[in-house]
């Protein structure tokens, strides 16, 4: 074989996957008439609006996103899908219902529908942890993170109180903060029920309290350490605003925003949203860092994934998954960025750039360095997750709010409907 | 064509359009109630009465079916007793008709906002910390109050957005069927001497019996569908405390649960529920409005 050969040959081979894109382009455009997608009103999301004429154009299709709240987007694509509708080609999904889809088959492994030139080894490696089952990545996830405790600068400063390092020293800097004649509280958290509502924001307590969900195939959250988490939960929030015992995370970090609270565990990726001078009342004021030992940080992550049930024909995967690739691509990143949105961030290359830091304070940037090493998918991995995580927050709504009180029996419950659900899946 | 042909032959597509919508979707609510059919997967087996018999073991169905009874009987009571009291005042107080037109016009704005706006709004009104119901309560020393977060009155707090929507419609309604009414007895009992009370509570409203009843079932089976104003405002909790019969099927069938077939046999229990119910109530409004 002569090096003209060879040099031919290679050169063939490099360009295949853009001749096969380019074939792709020419035999499907303009067969889809609408792409549908399921998605919620997260940043990333509203912000592709600006940019949907772009893809129209290329593809020659219409792409209508349905916007939903997390509960109501879960309840819709799952009863698309369960039920063969095949509505939508395009699905948002998280961590919380990864391993239902995937054990019912219903989404199609990233690499298989995104274009060949797509950078998968680009994500941030907590969020491709989180968007894999069994060593196969399924969606692309655009926003995601752990945990990050985020706390009043200046009212610590006031108070003559250090940066607290262990769960102790925060419960005692919550307590010591707590004015409500002044309508400054300590603390705020989730308490409305759902499994990614009280039940995220309990899990990290009960896990750096040594509770497990399962003892081989039996639930265990009424443990010791599941009581001992919700004593302290409650006890915490005698410490939050006034009706925190039906918080979702917007009234806990609004709260926060609002200047009224001193101390908050939440998302890292609300971060940025309290230095955001025309919403926050606490701009400039906030500092960062890892959750206080021994709490871990609840790894979390949202994306787009193909649909096998709305996406069955060759050309609707084909477009559906050069949406998710365009969507979550660099670029796409690098123009967010550019509109001001930095706290939606799925690739490595995005949190090493100069735009990104310039839009953070660096102080946030060494908390998300710091929390990483502690960050695992805290909740349950089984297709039964929920149903389980939905019954357990409805007993700790039911303990936050004081519609019942004896904590012990609450979790007792919560796990004899778990057996149910979890008989159920086998 | 004689006049029994026209009518049935006019009536027809639409009575049948109607039965076959309502027969296919309790046949399939039926069917599915017999299954053990979820949402995760497309596989199911008969199970005959399972679901049912389940239900009965069910705690939380139960205080479903509490929370259905007593927020029909909060809403309708307090909508027809707003709209009575508000009825007569504004008949009583407001004499120029330019004046009255304008306040019934106000009066129809809440019905005519999407409930989903409305429970929104209220949640916003009702915040702890920011909304305007505890600012007002903080004027008289009192609060904050957790209108939706404290289980003691949460959902009489939506009932009051049912209510604050629903009374202030009726209002409209009763203040024209006022006006309509003939003018000899109420004359023969001012002759009387008879105080404005007693001529409205004596011989007025008795004369509207038939109206009212009509406007309680219309309330009646209009608060059996306020589903998205209490899943907007509560979800159903604090805990369960405002957990109604169909957002516990909701919760169970297709949101987190999945279980759709547990969730049909609620619902056929509630239509069999509601079905003996409002015969009754129909039957005693018959009667109480002859």
């Amino acid at each position: 074989m002569t090096l003209k050969k060879v040099l031919l040959g290679t050169a063939c081979l490099t360009l295949l996957p853009f001749a096969a894109a380019a074939g792709d382009l020419a035999s499907c455009k303009g067969k889809l008439p609408q792409l549908n997608v399921i998605g919620q009103g997260m940043p990333a999301v509203t912000a592709l609006d600006a940019h949907l004429a772009e893809f129209n154009a290329k593809w020659g299709t219409e792409v209508k996103v349905s916007l939903l709240g997390e509960n109501e987007r879960r309840a819709k694509a799952r009863l698309d899908a369960s039920t063969g509708a095949g509505a939508y080609q395009v699905m948002y999904i998280d961590e919380a219902n990864l391993a239902e889809y995937v054990t019912a088959g219903w989404v199609y492994p990233l690499a298989d529908v995104v274009p060949a030139d797509y950078d998968i080894a680009d994500f941030r490696v907590d969020l491709s942890n989180v968007a894999s089952s069994g060593g196969v990545q399924y969606f692309a996830p655009f926003v995601g993170g752990g945990d990050v405790m985020m706390y009043r600068k200046d009212i610590l400063e006031a108070k003559g109180l250090p940066v607290p390092k262990t769960l102790d020293e925060l419960v005692a800097s919550i307590k010591a903060v707590n004015d409500p004649a002044n309508k400054l509280y300590g603390w705020s958290a989730r308490g409305q029920r759902g499994s990614g509502m009280n039940v995220w924001r309990w899990t990290p307590f009960f896990r750096a309290m040594g509770g497990e969900w399962l003892d081989g195939d039996v639930p265990v959250f009424n443990s010791e350490a599941a009581v001992k988490a919700t004593e302290l939960y409650i006890d915490l929030m005698k410490n939050a605003p006034p009706g925190v015992g039906t918080f979702n995370w917007s009234d806990s970090v609004e709260a926060f925003r609002g200047g009224q609270v001193a101390f908050l565990i939440e998302s890292d990726v609300f971060g940025p949203w309290m230095e955001d001078p025309e919403k926050s009342q606490v701009a400039g004021k906030v500092g960062y860092a890892p959750p206080p030992e021994p709490l871990p940080s609840a790894g979390w992550a949202h994306g787009w994934a193909v649909s096998t049930v709305g996406a069955k024909e060759d050309c609707a995967k084909t477009i559906a998954g050069d949406f998710v690739g365009w969507a979550t691509s660099k670029e796409m990143e690098q123009q967010r960025l550019a509109a001001g949105i930095a706290s939606d961030i799925g690739r490595v290359s995005t949190l090493q750039s100069e735009a990104y830091r310039k839009a953070v304070p660096q102080e946030y940037i060494d908390a998300l360095l710091a929390t990483g090493p502690k960050t695992n998918l805290l909740i349950m991995a089984n297709p039964a997750w929920p149903e389980i995580g939905d019954t357990l927050g409805l007993a700790l709504e039911e303990l936050f709010t004081g519609t019942r009180d004896d904590v012990q029996g609450a979790l007792d419950e919560a796990v004899f409907a778990a057996e149910d659900s979890l008989s159920r899946v086998k | 064509m004689t006049r029994q042909r026209f009518i049935f032959l006019t009536l027809a597509p639409a009575t049948l359009v109607l039965v076959t919508l309502a027969l296919v979707s309790t046949g399939g609510a039926l069917w599915f109630s017999v299954m053990n059919r979820a949402l995760r997967s497309p596989d199911s087996e008969f199970v005959g009465a399972y679901n049912y018999l389940r239900l009965l073991r069910d705690k939380r169905f139960f205080n479903a079916l509490e929370i259905s009874a007593i927020w029909e009987v909060v809403t309708v009571a307090g909508t027809l007793i707003v709209a009575v009291l508000l009825a007569v005042l504004v008949h009583e107080t407001v004499k120029r008709a330019l004046w009255r037109n304008l306040i019934c016009f106000a009066f129809l704005a809440p019905v005519l906002l999407p409930r989903v706006a409305a429970a929104f709004i209220w949640r916003f009104l009702y915040s702890p910390s920011l909304g305007l119901a505890n600012w007002f309560a903080g004027l008289f020393g009192i609060g904050p109050i957790e209108f939706l977060a404290d289980p003691k009155i949460a959902l009489l707090s939506v009932a009051v957005v049912d209510i604050w929507q629903w009374g202030l419609f009726f209002t409209v309604i009763l203040v024209k069927l006022l006006e309509t009414l003939p003018q000899d007895p109420i004359e023969a009992a001012m002759l009387d001497n008879a105080r404005t009370w007693e001529i409205h509570a004596f011989v007025t409203l008795p004369m509207l019996r038939g109206p009212i009843i009509s406007l309680a079932l219309v309330k009646a089976v209009e608060s059996l569908r306020s589903f998205d104003l209490i899943f907007v405002m509560t979800g159903g909790g604090p805990g369960t405390a405002t957990e109604t019969l169909d957002l516990y099927a909701y919760q169970s069938g297709i949101n987190l649960g999945g279980r759709i077939s547990y969730a049909s046999a609620m619902s056929i229990l509630l239509l069999v529920v509601t079905t003996v119910a409002f015969t009754f109530i129909w039957r005693a409004g018959k009667k109480w409005s002859r």
